[in-house]
């Protein structure tokens, strides 16, 4: 499912070098759930980034879903990502459109046809536990339900892999608790899940293979 | 899909608003100048199709020939290369003519001791001959003619006109060309506003791998939009103004061109416009795109 093998990115940042990633190598397998853990600043977002091209390794081999990654052209770059559901740091949600409008647009765009799309999108709703927000704006919603409306649109269309970076990030514990059972019960779907968290303690509670990043090296993989 | 695409294109004009109203104004302009223009140079060139028609060239004979003569006469000229028909006239015949004319100051004509008019052809072109360098060569030839005294008429006069008619052409175009260019610049304009109120939404395109021509259609629809748009506000402002001024006109340009009605343009030159317009605002779209492209 995924494979990286010795690969380094490094950003230029004026004279200065900074190394994100050194040296790293791991795979994962179809369904399995793999947590990356890392303190802020380890490399886990440019890891992510990586897996789904916005990045390019500055050395190394990278492959997803039987695609080299680095080689791919820009029609194929969009294939790859078809199969791929991010859930980004930020979010990212639309702000002019409501949760159902936001989990909706990314169903139109890909060309979903029109009647599958109102019940698909209640689904994922439904999935997070967001059914009653459905026509609620992304300012009108507190951090847990915008990240699970980001989860919800990550979902919705069964991507096979799922990268999910700090969906929890600003949660408290109830909360960030809730989030990684709605990730689990995608993960039971059959979705494969690269779990990304600076939270040691969460990393723990997911009790799962975890791979932890320390100043962009891959020092342990574990459980 | 279509719907959707369309609805993210209307989505995307109301984002670019003022932009979006000044790129449909310029349109309009420019393609209303190009199209008066048009206008006034399908007349004149109607104007000048007309008179072609009434072309005569007049060829006057030394003496007057025999009946034999004369009809190998019109034969020999009927031979030569643009002409469309030749008619004899007689001095007798002119004479009539002459009277006809006066009507009833005809007596002055009769107490001439002789009849002081030269026999004559009259001379048609065809209308391939009805060129200048047709009529030129022609009248050259004619003038040959051994038994040609002296030949007149000519197109020189339907020529500057025809001259002027192109003149017109090349000024409409100018001017549209310049008012388009500024049309497309400001569809750019607006487009590139689009993407900037956009750019959230065509990030999250590009993420979650929508296909090139997703993102790409509704800003290329959306100048197109504003190019029909307007367009068909330049084809109603060129009735408005057609309707307003043609009667008006009328009158003069009976007198002065011979032309009885003004025409509007051509239903296939509507269309050209309209197709013109949304072209003008596609391509305004489709550089904005170009611009931001990574
Ligand atoms: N575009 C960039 N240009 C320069 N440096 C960058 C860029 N992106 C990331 N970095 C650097 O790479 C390192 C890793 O960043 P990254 O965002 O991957 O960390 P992270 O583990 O996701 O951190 P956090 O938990 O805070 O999100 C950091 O030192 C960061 O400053
Ligand atoms: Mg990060």
């Amino acid at each position: 499912m995924i494979e990286l093998h010795r690969v380094w990115k490094v950003f230029a940042v004026g004279p200065v070098k900074v190394p994100a990633l050194s040296d790293v190598s791991f795979r994962v397998a179809k369904g399995e759930f793999v947590t990356l853990h890392g303190a802020s600043g380890a490399g886990k977002t440019t890891l992510l980034r990586l897996l789904y091209r916005e990045e390019l390794p500055t050395e190394g081999e990278i492959e997803v879903l039987d695609y080299d990654v680095p080689a791919l052209r820009v029609r194929e770059v969009a294939e790859l990502r078809r199969s791929i559901g991010v859930v980004f740091q930020d979010a990212k949600l639309l702000p002019g459109r409501t949760v159902y409008e936001n989990v909706a647009f990314v169903l139109r765009v890909l060309g979903t046809p029109r009647r599958e799309i109102t019940p698909r999108v209640f689904d994922a709703l439904r999935a997070v536990g967001l059914s009653s927000r459905a026509q609620a704006y992304p300012a009108q919603l507190s951090q847990g339900e915008a990240q699970r409306a980001a989860l919800a649109r990550a979902i919705a269309r069964n991507p096979l892999l799922l990268l999910a970076d700090e969906p929890t990030g600003s949660l408290d514990d109830t909360m960030a608790a809730e989030v990684v059972d709605i990730v689990k019960d995608i993960w039971a779907g059959g979705t494969t899940v690269l779990f990304a968290t600076h939270q040691a303690r969460l990393a723990a509670a997911l009790r799962q293979r975890t791979l932890t990043l320390v100043g962009g090296r891959l020092v342990k993989d574990e459980g | 899909m279509l719907g959707f695409l369309f609805g993210e294109a209307l989505r995307d004009l109301r984002r670019a608003g003022r932009v979006a109203v000044a790129a449909i104004l310029l349109i309009t302009l420019s393609l209303a100048a190009l199209g008066g223009f048009w206008l006034v140079s399908a007349n004149v060139g109607q104007a000048a199709a007309h008179w072609r028609d009434r072309v005569r060239i007049i060829v006057y004979l030394k003496r007057e020939p025999s009946a034999d003569d004369a009809h190998a006469l019109v034969e020999r000229v009927l031979a030569m290369p643009g002409v469309g028909a030749v008619r004899y006239v007689s001095k007798a015949e002119a004479l009539g003519t002459l009277k006809q004319v006066l009507g009833k100051d005809a007596s002055v004509a009769e107490q001439l001791p002789a009849n002081p008019l030269p026999a004559s052809l009259e001379v048609t072109l065809t209308a391939e001959g009805t060129t200048p360098e047709g009529a030129r060569g022609l009248i050259a030839r004619l003038s040959g003619l051994s038994e040609a005294d002296e030949v007149g008429g000519g197109i020189d006069w339907i020529e500057r006109l025809a001259r002027g008619q192109r003149l017109l052409e090349v000024i409409g175009l100018g001017v549209g060309a310049v008012l388009a260019m500024a049309a497309i610049l400001t569809v750019t304009t607006a487009t590139t506003l689009v993407l900037h109120a956009r750019r959230q939404e065509l990030e999250i395109m590009r993420l979650v791998g929508a296909p090139e021509l997703v993102v790409r259609l509704p800003l290329l629809l959306q100048g197109m939009l504003q190019g029909l748009v307007g367009a068909v506000m330049a084809i109603w402002v060129l009735i408005v103004l057609y309707t307003i001024a043609g009667p008006r006109l009328e009158p003069l340009v009976s007198q002065t061109l011979g032309l009885e009605r003004l025409t509007f343009l051509r239903p296939q030159t509507v269309v050209a416009l309209m197709f013109a317009g949304t072209m003008l605002g596609g391509f305004g779209g489709w550089l904005a795109r170009g611009r931001t492209e990574r």
